[in-house]
């Protein structure tokens, strides 16, 4: 009874204090009309526009870089023909100035994606410490939960932990990426690497087998990974999930990272020359 | 439920922090108890208010998940502790209060100034087309119509959508995914006049539909089962066709 008592009165003491807590809310009907409202409609109205085009741009830009990334997939892996057929299709695709845009333009997507996709990393450590710890609480409930017939329907979930390591790969994209871009755009632009102006097998293989293959490894990890995700999140994002369930694109995602991801181990072997190109027979080259 | 299950001795780790006392710091206290058939986290907190800790505080009204007040982090889910059997979660619980709210003490949280914030932002509200006749009969609606306001209507105002949602844990002034599902049940509203122009600056911008993501906890956790993603979805489609249609 004593303990009873002291919970009641503690209750209504809360009770009372978190009336004092409430603040003072302008008159109900007066804080959204007259002429002001007027002004900072308009005012909003353009910053709704800016950040509905700030979202097209950054989603579109990621689209674009990663539907390219697939393209690029199978250019670098004609070095599984061997080392004439990566020199005759870069040769082709030079010679009829295809690369050229490209790589600039694959420059311009770059830089706008990470500049435009990067105004919704939280700025502050502390922030990104809060997302972590409730991302990484959400991917670990229901693991160890035992399962229950008749329970709620219980959905695992996963696209939160997802998104920061998206930002994280994103990260390494910016340097790794830049890196990269700047070797391609010199190779391609420039005769400064290798006999002539264009892309060479020579170059590339020295490179790789020169001890960066580490380089490409990480590289290959962090943009398949943010390329898959990327893909699977704007399309949910934009309501390709209504007809395509969730779950499906999410299966969709899967695949296609790792088989991606897996042809692409399987090129950098042969950059690194650990394998001898497997198609190689399609040009009828001896090696 | 297995005889083993039935004689679980839960160890129940609950967050214990009062605002109002100057001299309280935030802490965890474990209690140890005995599962019963069917005990559902309500029934576990209650009997450890009851035999326990007369202090404990946390929100239950309705008990059958319509009144919303008894959403807490249960190990780092928000989840509603009326529709929870203790039977379907681990020897070892964790119960916090949401986050996003404002704490009123332990498993408690201010839940309605939160939603009383969004629904002035979002004006939601019918914003009348008409002066309201009540001798005239009502307008009609056709029955998609009524149906696709009725399941955003659902929403029950527990705020664990909120309380999982990334952006709405760091930026106070976003809608929210229950303010965004607000945004959607009135634009779906015949009765309502804002046209799409209108709800432009509401919708696109960063703190509504552009604030979002995509992390998709919300829809993961939305004890209702909302279909919130398909709610955004339309919500930027709609956007984005307004704009081109405003160029135009």
């Amino acid at each position: 009874m004593q303990e009873l008592m002291t919970f009641a009165q503690g209750k209504r003491a809360v009770a009372h204090c978190t009336d004092s807590l409430i603040p003072h809310f302008p008159a109900e009907s007066g804080h959204m009309s007259g002429q002001t409202n007027k002004k900072t409609r308009s005012e909003a109205a353009t910053t709704a526009s800016m950040d509905l085009l700030f979202e097209l741009v950054s989603g579109l830009s990621g689209v674009a870089l990663a539907l390219f990334m697939w393209g690029h997939m199978v250019l670098v892996g004609s070095i599984l023909t061997g080392a004439r057929g990566f020199d005759w299709l870069a040769g082709m695709l030079e010679d009829y100035y295809i690369a050229q845009p490209t790589v600039i333009g694959v420059i311009v997507l770059f830089l706008v994606h990470a500049v435009f996709a990067a105004r919704k990393i939280p700025a502050q450590l502390q922030e990104r410490r809060k997302l972590k710890t409730l991302a990484a609480g959400l991917r670990a409930s229901g693991k160890d939960w035992p399962e229950l017939p008749g329970a709620p329907a219980f959905t695992p979930h996963l696209e939160s932990m997802l998104w920061i390591w998206q930002v994280r790969t994103g990260m390494v994209l910016v340097v790794l990426g830049s890196f990269h871009l700047i070797l391609m755009g010199l190779d391609v632009l420039t005769p400064l690497f290798g006999a002539h102006t264009g892309i060479e097998s020579a170059t590339t293989l020295a490179r790789v087998q020169g001890g960066l293959w580490p380089v490409y490894a990480l590289l290959l990890l962090c943009v398949e990974f943010h390329a898959s995700v990327g893909l699977y999140r704007f399309a949910v994002k934009w309501g390709v999930g209504k007809r395509l369930k969730r779950s499906v694109l999410h299966r969709i995602e899967q695949f296609m990272f790792w088989s991606i991801l897996a042809f692409g181990v399987l090129t950098l072997a042969v950059l690194s020359g650990w394998l001898d190109p497997p198609l190689a027979f399609l040009l009828g080259d001896p090696v | 439920m297995t005889a083993a299950e039935q004689a679980r001795r839960l160890t129940v780790e609950i967050f214990r922090f009062n605002p109002q006392d100057p001299d309280a710091k935030p802490r965890t206290q474990r209690f140890e108890i005995d599962e019963s058939p069917y005990m559902t986290l309500y029934i576990l907190l209650t009997r450890l208010r009851e035999e326990q800790d007369a202090s404990l505080q946390f929100d239950f009204s309705c008990r059958s998940a319509v009144c919303g007040s008894c959403g807490m982090l249960v190990n780092g889910r928000p989840m509603l502790a009326c529709r929870t059997l203790t039977a379907s979660l681990p020897q070892h619980i964790r119960l916090y209060p949401l986050p996003v709210f404002e704490l009123i003490g332990d498993l408690s949280v201010d839940t309605g100034r939160w939603f009383r914030d969004m629904v002035q932002q979002v004006e939601g509200w019918i914003h009348e087309r008409q002066p309201f006749d009540p001798a005239a009969p009502e307008e009609r609606m056709s029955d998609d119509e009524s149906l696709a306001i009725y399941e955003s209507d659902r929403c029950i105002d527990c705020g664990c959508c909120v309380a999982s949602c990334g952006v709405a844990n760091l930026k106070p002034g976003f809608a929210g995914p229950a303010g965004l599902n607000r945004m959607a049940r009135f634009m779906m509203d015949p009765r309502d006049s804002r046209d799409d122009e209108a709800w432009f600056d509401v919708v696109a911008s960063d703190e509504g539909v552009f604030g979002c993501i995509g992390m998709m906890a919300c829809h993961d956790v939305c004890p209702k089962e909302l279909p919130l993603l398909e709610v955004y979805s339309y919500l930027r489609r709609k956007v984005l066709a307004a704009s081109i249609a405003k160029k135009r």
